[in-house]
């Protein structure tokens, strides 16, 4: 009788957060970044936060772009060649010091891995071997190391690369 | 003077092509058990040596962590149930591990601090429902995927009044390292 109260009771999502040792944090918005993440009418998706830089993926009226803002000045980097007309981002991952930017895109019917590198502003393509097609990309703090979840005879692997 | 100026440009064009097939990129692939069928969406720490990713466990989405230096799958007993996780990320030693898992049908973001073995849940305002999350490095602050109004939308949380540090070592302030390696 009592189990039965206590199956039925509104209590047993807190008794069993109790009984998992979950606790709750306090999610304090920063709202010095999410007006100027809000401010726009695009859409944001694919985040990736360093410690000053958040790199994501912004549509605009159905075409895709990346980019990087700089959570200190609070201002878009300038990425000089990292998106083009004729290109689709799919993911995008950025290095500790927002250096070096990993990135995957769509062009011509190929899926490309490619890694950028803002202070000469060069992009150099990745090969995968064996051959896959790369979905999500994810690099280390030093941009020296990268992870690439990749789909290769009908499932899904993960590919280390050092650069 | 012609001469010269043709075996200087042959002599930068055979420095360029050392230089190229020098700094090719080395891949690996992770091993994996037999019975893992799927990896996906990987997530590496700010160091480098531990990689989070959903692995396919008898067809439910289930987090992993490896480290990468010892190739061992560690421990994340908290963290296996309420399938189909998602989108995992990791602070700078791999102390803390952010995720989407999945309580009485509602999406919903935790943090796992591999130190203490606490579990935090995050609450989201609004009935808004995580798609992705990224935790900084440091992890003082967290950066969330939602849908709105049918947009995609993304907002930074500042954690750092719950959640210790985790610097890289040689900082004031650091992560025992060798008690995640365990």
């Amino acid at each position: 009788m009592i189990l039965r109260y206590f199956l039925n009771s509104r209590l047993l999502p807190i008794i069993s957060l109790l009984l998992i040792g979950c606790s709750r944090i306090e999610l304090k918005p920063i709202y010095k970044f999410n007006n100027i993440l809000s401010q726009s009418n695009e859409s944001l998706r694919e985040p990736n936060l360093g410690k000053r830089w958040l790199a994501a993926l912004v549509n605009n009226k159905g075409k895709e772009r990346i980019e990087l803002i700089d959570l200190r000045s609070r201002r878009i980097v300038f990425l000089p060649g990292i998106n083009r007309s004729d290109a689709q981002p799919i993911s995008v991952s950025v290095s500790a010091n927002g250096e070096i930017i990993a990135f995957i895109r769509q062009r011509e019917d190929k899926t490309e891995l490619l890694v950028y590198r803002r202070n000469l502003g060069t992009i150099r393509r990745i090969e995968i071997t064996p051959k896959g097609i790369p979905r999500r990309v994810s690099l280390d703090g030093s941009g020296k190391l990268l992870a690439v979840q990749v789909s290769r005879k009908g499932r899904w692997d993960v590919d280390l690369i050092r650069l | 003077m012609k001469i010269l100026n043709k075996n200087i440009n042959y002599l930068i064009f055979l420095i360029s092509l050392v230089f190229l097939t020098s700094c090719g990129s080395r891949v690996e692939r992770l091993s994996s058990p037999l019975l893992t069928l799927s990896k996906q969406e990987p997530a590496l720490s700010g160091s480098g040596q531990f990689l989070a990713l959903i692995v396919d466990q008898n067809g439910r989405p289930t987090v992993q962590l490896r480290n990468l230096r010892s190739g061992k799958i560690l421990p994340l007993r908290s963290l296996s149930r309420n399938q189909p996780h998602s989108s995992p990320s990791l602070s700078w030693n791999g102390r803390y591990l952010a995720v989407i898992t999945q309580r009485f049908n509602r999406r919903q973001a935790i943090i796992k601090d591999r130190l203490t073995g606490r579990t935090f849940q995050l609450p989201i305002p609004g009935e808004r429902v995580p798609i992705r999350l990224s935790l900084a490095s440091d992890a003082s602050q967290l950066a969330m995927q939602f849908s709105h109004k049918g947009k995609w939308k993304i907002e930074i949380f500042d954690i750092s009044k719950n959640i210790e540090p985790d610097l890289p070592s040689g900082m004031r302030v650091s992560t025992p390292v060798q008690e995640l390696n365990r």
